[in-house]
C-alpha cells in the first residue's frame, strides 16, 4: 500500500542516535548545574491527592492558562496535544517496528502499517497534525498580529513556532505528494493530507526524488528537535511538569496551596 | 558583551536551592508576571518583572553577566516588593518571592552586597534589635502610656511577670512609630474586651528579623534560631501578631527553619475566632462603606483572605466593597521587600495606584490589618491628595466595641502625655 521511494534510513538513524546522545549530554550538564544548589529533601510521599490534582490540571488541562486567557490556552493546548500525540505516534510506530523484527509485536506492526489498522494511523496523524498546525498558526498570529503586551521579542521563540509550522507543513506536503503519486483506498482517511495533493503532479518528471527530499526535510527536522530542545523554549515541556509537582508539593507542606479564580480579576495594565 | 569574570557564578548557584535552579530554566517567558506586576506598572522595564530577572539569573549562574546587564539585574532584583503576585499568576507556580529573597542572600554570600540604604537598615536591626534604631527600653512604653491615659481596661502585663497562655507580639512599627502605636493599644484593648489572658515581652520583645530575610541578609537563619530559642526558654506556646510582616516572619520563615515549634496566629485569625466563639461582642453600629486591602504577607503568602473579611462583615452597619483587584490579586502597596528603602519613588507610586483602585469603589475608607500597609497606604493618599481615609482593621472593631479607644483618642492622649 505504501509508496516506495528512497529514504536514507542509515543516515537518519545515525542522526537520531547522535541527537539523542546530544540531548542526554545537555540534560546531564544541566543536572550538574542544578546540583550546585542546596538540596531540599523531596519525598515521593509528598505527592498527595491535592498535589496530584493540581499537577494533572496544570500539566494536561493547563487550568491556570485557561483562566488567564482562553485564546492563549487554546493555542497552547493545540501545540501541546498536537506535538505530544504526533510524538507518541512516531514512538509507537518505532517500537512496533522493533518488536516486529524480533516477532514480538503480535502482528500489530503489519496491522497498522498496511492492514486494516492503517486508516487509524492516517486519521490520528492528520487530526493531530491539524491541531498542531492550528496551534503554530495561532502562536505566530498572536506574536505578529495581535501582539499582546507581554510577548517576548526573543527571536528563538519566533523560530520555534516557525520550525514547528515547517515540520507540520512538510509532513502534510509529503503525504499529499505520496497520495497523488499512488492513490489507494486508505488515503481517504488522510483528510488533511489529501488537501495538499499537488495539482501539478502530472507534470513532475521524477516524483521519487521529490518525495525523498520532502521525507528528508520532514524526518530530519523532526529528529533535530532532540538537538534543539535543550536550547529552546521547548525545554519547558520537560521542566514544567517537574517544577509544578515540586512547587505544589511544597505548597502542600507549607499549607499555602492556592487555586485562584483568575478570571474574576483584571491585571494592572 | 564581555562576561564579568569576577562574578562568582558557582557561589551564587550554591546559594540557591536545586528546585530554584530548575525553575530558572523552566520559565517559558510567557510574560504573565509582567502584566500583573505592580512595580512594572510604575516602571515598565523588563529587568523588573520576574521574566526579566529569571532570564538574567539564568545567565548569571551559567556564566555571569556583562557590566551593564549585571547592574540592571541588581536594580531589578531590589526594585521589587516581593509581593508574590507573579507567583500566583505563573502557570508553573514558580515561587518567585522566595526566589528573589534567596537570590539576594546568595548574591550577598558571593560578595555582591545589597544597595547602601538596605545595608544601613539591616545594620540598625542588628545593632538595636529593632528597625527604628531606638533603645529596646522604649519598646513596651505604649502599654504603660495607654493604661495611664485610660485607654485600656487593665494594665498590660509583662511576660516575665505573668507568663500567660497568649503572647501579644506588637512588632517594631506598632511599638516605636508614634503614628502606629494606636495599633498596639487597640490590639491589647480588643484582647482585653474578649477576656483573653495575654501578656507582652515589652523591652525583651525582639525584632522578628524577617526584614533580614526579605532583604537577603544571609544571617537570617541564625537570628531566627536565637528568637525561637528565646520563645522556647520563656515557655511561649501561642503568639498573636498584629503585623503582617512579623506574622510572615514568625509563622512562615521561622517554620521553614524550625518547623512546628510554636503556634503563631495573625491578630485577624485570633479575633475572628473570638468573634465566632461569642467572646467579642460587637455591640455598636459602624455605618460606613469600606474597602479592604489584603496585605501580601497575609494573603498571597499565607492564604489568609477570609478571616479579616468575616470580621468586617460581623460589624453592624459596616459594608464592604471589594476593589477590582482583591484577594490573591490584591495590588501591593510597595512597602515590602525593602522596596521602600531601595526605590522610595516607586513605592510611593505603587501605594498611590492602590489608593486610586480603592477610590474607584466609592468607599469612604480603606481598611487593612497590617500596620506597614497602613503606613504605605497613608503615604499613597498623601501622594495624590486623596480624601480617602486609611484605617487599621482594629479601628473598625474598636468603634463597635469601645469607641473611647479610637485612633484619634489614642493619638491625642499620647501627644498630651509627651507634651506635644
Amino acid at each position: 500500500m505504501e509508496v516506495i521511494y528512497p529514504k536514507p534510513w542509515v543516515l537518519f538513524w545515525l542522526f537520531v542516535i547522535c541527537g539523542h546522545l546530544y540531548l542526554d549530554y545537555s540534560l546531564y550538564l544541566r543536572w550538574k548545574g542544578w546540583s550546585r544548589g542546596e538540596t531540599t529533601g523531596f519525598s515521593i510521599r509528598r505527592l498527595k491527592a491535592p498535589v496530584l490534582k493540581i499537577w494533572l490540571c496544570e500539566v494536561f488541562v493547563q487550568r491556570q492558562l485557561f483562566s488567564l486567557s482562553v485564546i492563549r490556552w487554546l493555542i497552547h493546548q493545540c501545540i501541546f496535544w498536537g506535538f505530544l500525540c504526533l510524538t507518541l505516534l512516531s514512538l509507537s510506530k518505532f517500537i512496533l517496528l522493533l518488536l516486529s523484527m524480533i516477532s514480538l509485536d503480535a502482528g500489530l506492526h503489519a496491522y497498522f502499517s498496511n492492514g486494516t489498522g492503517y486508516p487509524f494511523i492516517k486519521v490520528w496523524g492528520d487530526f493531530f497534525g491539524l491541531i498542531l498546525l492550528a496551534g503554530c498558526v495561532g502562536a505566530l498570529s498572536r506574536r505578529f498580529v495581535f501582539r499582546p503586551v507581554q510577548t517576548a521579542h526573543d527571536q528563538t521563540d519566533t523560530f520555534l513556532s516557525a520550525y514547528l509550522l515547517l515540520m507540520t507543513l512538510s509532513g502534510f506536503m509529503l503525504e499529499g505528494l505520496r497520495i497523488a503519486s499512488s492513490p489507494s483506498d486508505p488515503d481517504l482517511y488522510a483528510f488533511i493530507g489529501r488537501l495538499f495533493m499537488p495539482s501539478w503532479f502530472g507534470i513532475a518528471s521524477d516524483t521519487g526524488i521529490l518525495l525523498a527530499w520532502l521525507w528528508i526535510v520532514h524526518a530530519f527536522s523532526g529528529a533535530a528537535i532532540l538537538i534543539y530542545l535543550p536550547h529552546s523554549k521547548l525545554l519547558h515541556s520537560l521542566l514544567a511538569p517537574l517544577v509544578i509537582a515540586l512547587n505544589a508539593s511544597e505548597e502542600q507542606e507549607r499549607k499555602d496551596m492556592y487555586w485562584p479564580k483568575t478570571k474574576q480579576y483584571r491585571p494592572t495594565k | 558583551m564581555a562576561k564579568d569574570k569576577a562574578v562568582p557564578t558557582d557561589k551564587i548557584a550554591a546559594g540557591l536551592t536545586w528546585r530554584q535552579l530548575v525553575e530558572i530554566e523552566a520559565c517559558a517567558r510567557c510574560g504573565e508576571c509582567l502584566v500583573w506586576c505592580p512595580a512594572y506598572a510604575q516602571d515598565p522595564r523588563e529587568s523588573i518583572c520576574s521574566r526579566g530577572k529569571l532570564g538574567y539569573l539564568k545567565r548569571i549562574v551559567k556564566s555571569g553577566l556583562g557590566g551593564e546587564e549585571h547592574k540592571e539585574f541588581l536594580e531589578g532584583l531590589y526594585e521589587c516588593s516581593a509581593c508574590g503576585q507573579c507567583h500566583i499568576v505563573c502557570p508553573l507556580r514558580i515561587n518567585t518571592h522566595e526566589l528573589w529573597e534567596q537570590a539576594r542572600a546568595a548574591l550577598v554570600k558571593a560578595g555582591i552586597p545589597q544597595p547602601e540604604a538596605l545595608i544601613k537598615h539591616l545594620a540598625a536591626i542588628r545593632e538595636f534589635n529593632n528597625s527604628y534604631g531606638k533603645p529596646q527600653t522604649e519598646r513596651g512604653l505604649w502599654a504603660g502610656k495607654a493604661w495611664q491615659a485610660g485607654l485600656l481596661k487593665e494594665p498590660v502585663r509583662l511576660w516575665k511577670e505573668h507568663p500567660a497562655p497568649v503572647l501579644y507580639f506588637a512588632g517594631c512599627t506598632a511599638s516605636f512609630d508614634s503614628a502606629m502605636q494606636a495599633v498596639a493599644v487597640q490590639s491589647a484593648r480588643l484582647l482585653q474586651e474578649a477576656g483573653t489572658d495575654f501578656s507582652i515581652l515589652g523591652p525583651d520583645e525582639p525584632c522578628c528579623a524577617s526584614k533580614l530575610r526579605r532583604m537577603g541578609d544571609p544571617g537570617f537563619a541564625d537570628e531566627a534560631r536565637k528568637r525561637v530559642d528565646l520563645f522556647r526558654e520563656q515557655g511561649i506556646r501561642t503568639i498573636v501578631v498584629s503585623c503582617a510582616g512579623c506574622f510572615k516572619g514568625l509563622h512562615s520563615d521561622y517554620a521553614d527553619i524550625l518547623p512546628g515549634t510554636i503556634e503563631v496566629l495573625h491578630l485577624t485569625e485570633y479575633l475572628d475566632r473570638l468573634i465566632r466563639e461569642g467572646r467579642l461582642n460587637l455591640r455598636g453600629r459602624v455605618p460606613m462603606q469600606v474597602t479592604y486591602h489584603d496585605p501580601c504577607h497575609l494573603g498571597r503568602h499565607n492564604q489568609i483572605y477570609l478571616e479579616p473579611r468575616r470580621i468586617l462583615s460581623a460589624i453592624q452597619g459596616l459594608s464592604l466593597i471589594e476593589m477590582r483587584r482583591h484577594g490573591p490579586f490584591s495590588s501591593c502597596c510597595g512597602m515590602g521587600g525593602g522596596l521602600k528603602l531601595a526605590k522610595p519613588d516607586i513605592q510611593k507610586k505603587m501605594s498611590a495606584a492602590r489608593i486610586c483602585q480603592a477610590e474607584e469603589t466609592g468607599a469612604e475608607a480603606i481598611v487593612t490589618p497590617c500596620q506597614t500597609c497602613l503606613m504605605g497606604l497613608t503615604m499613597g493618599t498623601e501622594a495624590i491628595s486623596s480624601g480617602l481615609k486609611v484605617y487599621h482593621i482594629n479601628e473598625m472593631l474598636v468603634r463597635s466595641i469601645c469607641p473611647e479607644a479610637g485612633r484619634e483618642h489614642i493619638e491625642k492622649a499620647f501627644a498630651d502625655a509627651e507634651g506635644r
